[in-house]
């Protein structure tokens, strides 16, 4: 069976696509000779590092590439129409009409200034040939499909009256409202919460099975492709390295990328922590021509054939095929590889016992400004009465959905901002990495510059002892000595990362607090940015507070878990009960939504998403806090407030129905 | 008049280091910023060397050389007194330029302070700041300008004082605002937590990263500095005759202009290059600050 031949029922047949980027410094070879097939109603994967050429390949079919941008050779047949043959015009029937598109930001596509109905009605009239009023019906039955409550009413607002997954839900039904043959969804739900992210996962696999639509699903979520897709393809520097059908490419993966790939994400089974597989050294330079595997410089099993010849998208069996000259790929080797893997020190030492953060009824209310004068300006309740205790060398990791005051509580920590009420106790001092790379640094201080700041703010040393200090901290975070020197703006996200660290331990803090360090980092790196927070961890015995929405990560990481609700912990304990055993409503609903990287364990998985939003902190219910989206709420829920209480000798949870 | 309406560059990391080397580079190797030095160097050197110059001095009279149109021994021409136009004209340029570099230097310096100060702070300070600037900034420039003139009397600091107190609340709002994008970095809060004093955060941390677009704005400010110089000497508000101001010159020939074109035309025309070389200039340094600005 050789199935790289052309299926007479693909709907999609790309052939040795070429994109370019003729940009001023050089040609950059985004998309470098990619070709697979698509048949109908298939979910297709595309993953990949950021900058391998996923969104240039997903935006060279409908040639919407940005300016320096260019589809230099290939065919694109969609039910065999080669679309890099057709004109703009018939393109432009082909868009919205064949092929729907969903972008990671809802506003790149909408039009702030238009009503959703001047936006979705007119593309329905036109390409399903409906009247007015039969499109507009359509359109409201879409939007409601999607989950906008109150469709026929929300169809007339403006896209800045939604939140960012109304938006989001808003071009879904865009885009699927023309029932188009291929959705192309470009990250559509990266910047957006586990819980939402599930809901619109779900509903896009529902909606294009009811359609029939086939869809090219682009994320660096691995945990995604496993719930969703029916096939993966993965590129590399442009080119697709491997191509297959989902089971057999997380159960026995032949290129050595994916085999690193999927072996960068934590683990699921707590029992057993490892330290993450790492990927050395960087993506080359798409503007340099290769020779050879384009993977060659970071794949262990490079020799000297790939350092010649690239190799080519072969068939594997099953539908399977890789570009890597090893048949299995690190094969064997991998497996030794991660048996050496020294395993995890156990977490907690005895006789360390110390507690070195107290935080005693904790609030922290925010008072907006009034829209009327004479009214009582409506307070928001980000920090609603947590007390939490973390001990030396312990890792606490808080987690929730964005809104829910995880960033307040690291704030207050900080004494970044002054409490409303309650206190913290902090044995030491407590320092800070926070999430954006590009802000973290002041853009004209040399790297040295940064991380002696703390030392020179607190009158640490003297300047050779100072500069000392800092190379053992450059040493520590594992960056050469010669960066002192540079500028932020030299580094990439990982280096910027081990930077932020190296500066937050100068004074050597008592407690760490980083809040989403990973979240804007690739998958590889973020693999080494969290192997470097265990080392440091056990090595400089200091304690972590680590903020992330990203489950798996957090419970990886941490000692313990803190699940927070509407500024309140609901659910408190070890790490892995937490994560496997969850007592409260709520956690179980955010372990449920986050996708587990071993599509077997996926489709075993019953998936009841978690319905509705965050709702507001301004006006806080009076029982439980849960109570309006908790499949278990009933009416003495509403009515009756819930605190923390123990649930077991190690947990503390806050439901009236918990054990 | 004067305009100070930049986009801010501060929103995103500024990536250009007026002190290194590296950046000097970009900024001379942009089109617009090597266009605009193309002119004002010269202009500048002539204007320094002019008392070495084989021409008469400003104010040398000739009664055999009355009104005369350019020619080789008078390149700009006379007017009715016999004065060099061209000699007339450089030294013109000079107190205009003096004029348009003391206003920036003056408005840059007053507006960092204040600026500064309203955005770091905030609360009472920034509220008053911002209502006396928002009275200032009512009245068109130009009136303010006269207004000043017209009390203090005419003479270059009544002039520069004029035309700063225009261009103050300008720089202090634009300083606020950049103030105010900086304050929330990242950065700013690290240092926070080691307990850094607020002298440290603005000098070290806000103050170097408004510097740029604050240039920026300084340059624009000269250029409509030396221009509503040349109207309020225009409309004899600025710098007393005989002193040869530019707008004094455009004056000095507006009656003769049919029979005498050269008179007010060459310095007006000398004005207007200077002027569009300085947005030249600020057009290239924001274009060098903010790569995205490029077409
Ligand atoms: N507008 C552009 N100008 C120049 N290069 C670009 C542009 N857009 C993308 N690229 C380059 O094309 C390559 C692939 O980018 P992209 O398709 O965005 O990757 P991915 O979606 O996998 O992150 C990268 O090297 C990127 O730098
Ligand atoms: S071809 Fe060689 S370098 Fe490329 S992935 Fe295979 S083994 Fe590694
Ligand atoms: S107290 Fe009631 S509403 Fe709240 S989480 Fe428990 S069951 Fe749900
Ligand atoms: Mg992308």
């Amino acid at each position: 069976m050789n199935e790289l031949r052309p299926i007479r029922s693909a709907l999609l047949d790309v052939r040795n696509l070429h994109t370019h980027f003729l940009t001023d410094k050089g040609t950059v070879k985004a998309v470098n000779g990619v070709s697979f097939q698509i048949n109908q109603g298939e979910r297709v994967a595309i993953v990949g590092e950021s900058g391998s050429g996923k969104s240039a390949m997903a935006m060279s079919l409908l040639r919407l590439l940005a300016y320096p941008g260019k589809v230099v050779s290939g065919e694109i047949n969609l039910e065999g129409r080669d679309l890099n043959r057709l004109s703009e015009r018939q393109l432009n029937e082909v868009r919205g009409r064949l092929v729907g598109t969903i972008f990671q930001d809802p506003m790149s596509s909408l039009d702030p200034v238009m009503r959703i109905s001047n936006q979705m009605i007119p593309p329905i009239m036109r390409h399903l040939g409906l009247s007015r009023e039969k499109a507009r019906a359509e359109a409201i039955s879409w939007l409601d499909r999607v989950g906008i409550p109150d469709a026929a009413r929300r169809i007339e607002s403006y896209p800045f009256e939604m939140s960012g997954g109304m938006r989001q839900r808003v071009m879904i039904a865009m885009a699927l409202s023309c029932r188009p043959r291929l959705v192309i969804a470009d990250e559509p739900t990266t910047a957006l919460d586990v819980t939402i992210q599930a809901q619109i996962v779900e509903l896009l696999k529902e909606l294009t099975a009811e359609t029939g639509a086939a869809m090219i699903f682009i994320t660096h979520d691995l945990g995604l492709v496993a719930r969703f897709a029916h096939k993966v393809g993965v590129m590399y520097a442009g080119k697709l390295v491997e191509f297959g059908p989902v089971k057999d490419i997380f159960a026995r993966p032949r290129h050595p990328y994916t085999q690193s790939l999927l072996d960068t994400i934590p683990p699921v089974d707590q029992l057993e922590r490892r330290r993450l597989a790492q990927i050395p050294g960087f993506p080359p330079d798409m503007k340099l021509p290769v020779t050879g595997c384009a993977f060659k410089d970071r794949c262990a099993g490079a020799h000297r054939r790939c350092f010649e010849v690239a190799p080519e998208l072969e068939p594997r069996g099953h539908g399977h095929a890789a570009a890597c000259w090893l048949p299995e790929g690190l094969g064997a080797g991998r497996q030794m590889e991660r048996a050496l893997i020294p395993p995890m020190e156990p977490a907690a030492d005895a006789g360390e016992d110390r507690v070195v953060v107290e935080i005693n009824n904790l609030h922290k209310h925010f008072t907006t400004r009034s829209s009327l004068p004479w009214r009582k300006p409506p307070t928001v309740r980000a920090v609603n009465g947590i007390s939490l205790r973390i001990r030396k060398g312990e890792t606490l990791g808080i987690v929730g959905e964005s809104g829910c005051g995880k960033s307040t509580v690291a704030r207050l920590l900080l004494g970044l901002d002054p409490a409303t009420s309650g206190d913290i106790f902090i044995d030491g001092m407590a320092q800070m990495v926070f999430q954006d790379p590009s802000s973290s640094f002041n853009p004209k201080m040399t790297l040295f510059n940064i991380i002696q700041e703390p030392l020179v703010v607190t009158g640490w040393g003297t300047k050779a002892e100072r500069e000392t200090r800092v190379r053992e901290l450059l040493g520590q975070v594992g960056l050469d000595e010669s960066y002192m020197h540079r500028y932020p703006s030299q580094l990439s996200g990982g280096q910027r990362q081990r930077i932020a660290i190296a500066r937050a331990l100068a004074l050597k803090p008592s407690v760490v607090v980083a809040d989403e360090p990973t979240s804007a980092l690739d998958v590889s790196v973020r693999a080494q940015i969290i192997n470097l927070l265990v080392d440091l961890k056990q090595k400089l015995r200091v304690s972590f507070v680590f903020i992330s929405h990203d489950l798996l990560t957090v419970s990886y990481i941490s000692d313990k878990i803190a699940v927070m609700y509407l500024g309140e912990v609901v659910e408190y304990g070890p790490a892995d009960e937490v994560f496997n055993n969850p007592a409260h409503p709520y956690t179980q609903a955010l372990i449920s939504a986050v996708p587990i990287p071993d599509p077997e364990a996926e489709e075993a998985r019953i998936q009841k998403p978690l319905s509705g939003e965050l709702p507001s902190p301004l006006n806080l219910p009076v029982g439980c806090s849960f109570a309006s989206r908790c499949p278990k709420a009933t009416d003495y829920c509403r009515t009756h407030k819930m605190v923390l209480k123990p649930y077991s000798k190690t947990r503390e949870t806050a439901c009236h129905y918990a054990s | 008049m004067a305009l100070i309406s930049i986009p801010l560059p501060a929103h995103r990391s500024i990536q250009f280091n007026f002190s290194s080397l590296n950046g000097t580079i970009r900024l001379l190797s942009n089109r617009r910023v090597q266009l605009a030095l193309m002119i004002l160097v010269p202009i500048l050197l002539l204007t320094v060397f002019r008392p070495f110059l084989p021409i008469p001095g400003p104010l040398e009279t000739n009664l055999r050389a009355m009104t005369k149109p350019p020619s080789f021994v008078h390149l700009f021409g006379t007017d009715r007194m016999g004065r060099d136009i061209l000699s007339r004209t450089l030294a013109g340029v000079q107190i205009s330029m003096f004029v348009g570099f003391a206003v920036a230097l003056l408005s840059l310096t007053v507006g960092l302070v204040m600026g500064t100060l309203a955005g770091f702070f905030g609360g009472v300070i920034d509220r008053v700041m911002m209502t006396i600037t928002d009275i200032f900034l009512a009245f068109p420039s130009l009136l303010l300008a006269i207004g000043l003139v017209s009390v203090m009397g005419t003479g270059m600091l009544p002039v520069v004082l004029a035309i700063s107190l225009s261009d103050v609340p300008r720089f202090i709002r634009l300083q606020r605002s950049l103030v105010l994008s900086l304050r929330s970095r990242a950065y700013i809060d690290a240092a926070r937590t080691v307990k850094a004093s607020q002298m440290w955060l603005m000098t070290r941390h806000i103050v170097p990263n408004t510097l740029a677009p604050l240039l920026v704005a300084a340059s624009i400010a000269a250029a409509n500095a030396i221009l509503v110089e040349a109207g309020l000497s225009f409309l004899g508000l600025g710098i007393m005759p005989p002193a040869p101001s530019l707008g004094n010159l455009i004056r000095d020939g507006q009656t003769y202009l049919e029979q005498a074109w050269w008179i007010s035309t060459l310095p007006g025309a000398v004005i207007l290059l200077i002027a569009i070389s300085l947005h030249f200039l600020s057009d290239g340094i924001r274009q060098v600050l903010d790569p995205r600005s490029r077409k």
